[in-house]
């Protein structure tokens, strides 16, 4: 580790009612891979934002390079060195690797843009992080992980001294996590500081030198990381947490009625001839890596993608389903992986999320009981622990975690008994996590019937009672949870690939 | 100020409400003072004329920027509405009553037929409204032969709609505009139609994947508006008596103004009601302050131009800063 080229310090910051950063301090230097850990709300983006001058802060100085900064916008920013590689890719579809790289500030030949050197420079870019992209293939024609690796070719190519990682991990398959590792490791040997946000424990003692922990809006504390445990950290940012043990043999009886069956089913071209059951009372995990399909096959027995064949049997009846509104009526909820786009309607309030699905039921002649309405939600803010300071409060002031809690109040409150789960407890932190296995367990036990789809290898085998593995839109494996291994799982979700 | 806002009535009222009152109030000190005997009842009862046909169109577009999308056809179809009735009434010797119905009839059917391709066949609500607006014109120009239509005077029986507009000197336009003002207010923050139409205009998608109808309750929205231009239709030529084919463009941008004005968001999911009679009226009562300052038609149009444009930008500004 070399010396340190960022410091901030005492950073203060408040919104209207709100005190989001409470005189904290982070530092770091050249060389290093710095994590910075807390619980979604702890103040980490905020404190991102402040550094690269998204936000203004109230009071404190940061120091760059020796010198006292104030940055007033990203491209501030990013002129001094100051980058951030965002945890939503931004990036522009349909244009090339190059274009994306240089969008903005593209090198020109007269009034011309030079498209040679724009794809020499990223060629050159790529080099230097010895990852082996073509700059004029079509950015919507990469996977995740090489679009990922593009935005921190871009990033670099900034000159950046820092560069910070707001969870990369998030969507990327195990390898890509590998290659990106790799490249972290190279960019930190070749002097650059490493700002590393994530809430998977075990990257952070693989990948990072240092933690600073923040708190709701607090600094806790700075630990070198080889010196301490995952415990250490989860306490320091939680306090303590016990998380569910993971299952050794399937809750379910063999002789459970099977809720739900899937025949056949197929919808474009990631959903290829799927079949499987889920009892009641189980939880089916769906394990594979990223575009095996599964949320895809999720959708189409909802009916929120049409489907080209295949029958659907609920309680052993066939069921027609072409809209989510088919699939609502025959008791089934959807989860979606993506809460913002999918889930939630964030400008609304708790209460209106939380009877979205069933307001028919909530209804006194041609109006909404709103008293009702009302008991209801509170009733699941109580129940799941939902953290607000009330019910009218809007969905877009709550943390990730607590949106989550709406979403599955939204379908406790229609008493649905399929619950298809897509990706739980993504972008959610340690504390609410463990809730949420909790509440997942809890349902099961109700006799609901859960789908959970999880990239997750620790989850899988946490929740399931039984796994089903997908690949490339294939049903490639099934395995009780007794008979399950990592490696089994792996080899069969990578079944098809070679 | 900040206190100001907070105050549980302020809040009550909405802040942003009470700065257009006051706006309104201005307004009206303003043109008392440079347009001698404004403040008499013949401008008041003017700028009412306006203020009711305006408010109506006003109204059912309000319900359709909640859902996110635009209609650019209520003028026209406005003017369709009174063209084709009118023209039944004095042509075919319909009975009033039954025109009136017809005015109505024909503002929902383009309103569902709006709704219809906007929320089935997915076409942008911009292209859907432009293409009906020029539908409409063409329709009512063919039927009525290009001609314009005069309806009855107020002395002839078959005027007795006009006691709709105002009866002798009460202004009955604006009980019933107030009347329907409330039933929307009822609609939109009571009902289940409001509520679905408000959270599909802020996110779509998480509202249909809760197993809602959103198509349906889309095109209702089309529907309500559609029906309100009929409404319209009936108290502008109670006012105004005569409706000519080609014209009607410029009651867009005046009711889009008055909507959007009230705090309604372009970017749909949130809209108010009240806000939009306030609205109404500023528009209303800015044109005839124009008129009784002898300045021309054209300088509103200027002016309900830049209303739109800061309107919006107020709106788009305070999204902003809460994100």
């Amino acid at each position: 580790m070399g010396e340190v080229i960022l410091e901030m310090k005492d950073i203060d910051k408040s919104f209207p009612g709100v005190h989001a950063l409470d005189h904290v301090s982070l530092d770091v230097r050249a060389g290093e891979v710095h994590a910075l850990m807390g619980e979604n709300g702890a103040g980490k983006s905020t404190l991102m934002k402040v550094l690269t001058g998204i936000y203004k802060k109230d009071s404190g100085s940061i120091k760059y390079l020796g010198k006292e900064v104030e940055f007033h916008n990203t491209r501030d920013a990013q002129a001094a060195g100051v980058v951030i590689v965002h945890q939503e890719l931004n990036m522009v579809g349909d244009l090339t690797v190059a274009q994306n790289i240089f969008i903005g500030r593209e090198p020109r030949k007269g009034l011309r843009i030079d498209d040679r050197k724009m794809i020499e420079d990223s060629k050159a870019l790529f080099d230097k992080l010895h990852i082996n992209i073509n700059p004029r293939e079509k950015m919507s024609h990469l996977t995740v992980g090489k679009q990922q690796m593009c935005e921190i070719a871009k990033a670099i190519s900034h000159n950046a001294k820092i560069i910070v990682f707001d969870e990369p991990s998030a969507a990327l398959t195990e390898k890509e996590i590998e290659d990106l590792f790799v490249i972290i490791r190279d960019l930190r040997s070749q002097g650059m500081g490493i700002i590393y946000i994530s809430h998977r424990m075990d990257e952070i003692k693989v990948i990072t030198d240092r933690v600073t922990v923040m708190r709701d809006g607090g600094y806790v504390g700075t630990l070198i990381t080889k010196d301490c445990t995952k415990e250490d950290i989860i306490n320091m940012m939680v306090g303590r947490v016990i998380y569910e043990k993971p299952k050794e043999h399937s809750m379910v009886p063999e002789d459970a009625p099977v809720v739900l069956k899937v025949e056949h089913l197929t919808a474009g071209k990631m959903v290829q001839d799927v079949s499987f059951e889920l009892k009641k009372g189980e939880i089916l995990g769906f394990s594979g890596l990223m575009g095996a399909g599964r949320t895809e096959t999720a959708r189409a027995i909802f009916g929120a993608d049409p489907k080209q064949s295949g029958d659907i049997y609920i309680n052993g009846q066939k069921v027609e389903i072409n809209s989510p509104e088919d699939a609502v009526k025959h008791g089934i909820g959807y989860l979606s992986e993506d809460r913002r786009r999918f889930g939630v309607v964030v400008g609304k309030t708790i209460t209106e999320n939380s009877t979205m699905a069933a307001l028919d039921d909530y209804m006194k002649g041609p109006f909404i009981d709103k008293k009702k309405e009302l008991d209801v939600t509170q009733k699941y803010i109580k129940e799941l622990a939902t953290k607000t300071p009330s019910a009218d409060q809007l969905v877009v002031n709550l943390s990730g975690g607590n949106q989550q809690k709406v979403v599955i109040a939204k379908w406790l409150v229609k008493n649905s008994d399929i619950l298809i789960f897509d990706e739980p407890t993504r972008g959610i932190d340690v504390g609410a996590k463990n809730e949420i296995y909790k509440l997942m367990n809890k349902l099961a036990q109700q006799g609901k019937s859960i789908i959970m789809i999880s990239s997750e290898m620790t989850e899988i085998f946490r929740m399931s009672d039984r796994i089903v593995i997908m690949c490339e839109g294939r049903k490639t494996g099934e395995l009780r949870i007794e008979e399950a291994t990592q490696e089994l799982i792996m080899d069969k979700a990578t079944r098809q690939m070679d | 100020m900040e206190k100001f806002k907070q105050n549980p009535i302020v809040k009550k009222l909405g802040f942003n409400r009470i700065i257009l009152c006051c706006v309104l109030v201005v307004m009206y000190i303003m043109f008392s003072i440079l347009v001698p005997g404004f403040a008499g009842m013949s401008h008041i009862m003017g700028a009412l004329n306006y203020a009711y046909f305006l408010g109506f169109l006003s109204l059912g577009v309000t319900f359709v920027i909640a859902t996110g999308g635009i209609d650019f056809s209520i003028g026209p179809v406005m003017f369709c509405c009174g063209l084709i009735s009118g023209y039944c009434m004095m042509s075919y010797g319909v009975p009033t009553g039954v025109s009136l119905v017809i005015s109505m009839l024909i503002g929902l059917a383009f309103g569902l037929w709006n709704g219809y391709l906007v929320a089935y066949w997915t076409v942008p609500p911009f292209i859907v409204s432009m293409a009906s607006m020029n539908m409409a014109k063409g329709i009512a120009s063919v039927f009525t032969k290009t001609q314009s239509v005069s309806w009855p005077r107020s002395q002839d029986p078959a005027g007795w709609f006009r006691n709709l507009v105002k009866a002798g000197s009460f202004p009955t336009g604006m009980v019933l505009f107030l009347a329907v003002a409330v039933v929307c207010a009822i609609i939109l923050n009571k009902t289940k139609f409001g509520r679905y139409v408000l959270c599909l205009g802020d996110n779509r998608e998480a509202v249909r994947l809760s197993g809602v109808n959103t198509k349906k309750w889309e095109m209702l929205a089309y529907a309500l508006c559609g029906l309100l231009v009929g409404i319209a239709a009936i108290f502008f030529v109670g006012a105004y008596t005569t409706v000519q084919p080609g014209y009607g463009d410029q009651y867009n941008n005046e009711a889009i103004a008055g909507c959007v004005m009230g705090g309604t968001s372009m970017a749909g999911g949130s809209a108010s009601i009240a806000g939009t009679v306030i609205g109404v009226l500023i528009i209303s009562l800015l044109q005839e302050g124009i008129l009784a300052l002898k300045m021309t038609k054209d300088v509103q149009l200027v002016i309900t131009g830049l209303i739109v444009i800061v309107a919006v930008y107020a709106d788009v500004s305070a999204r902003r800063r809460k994100n």
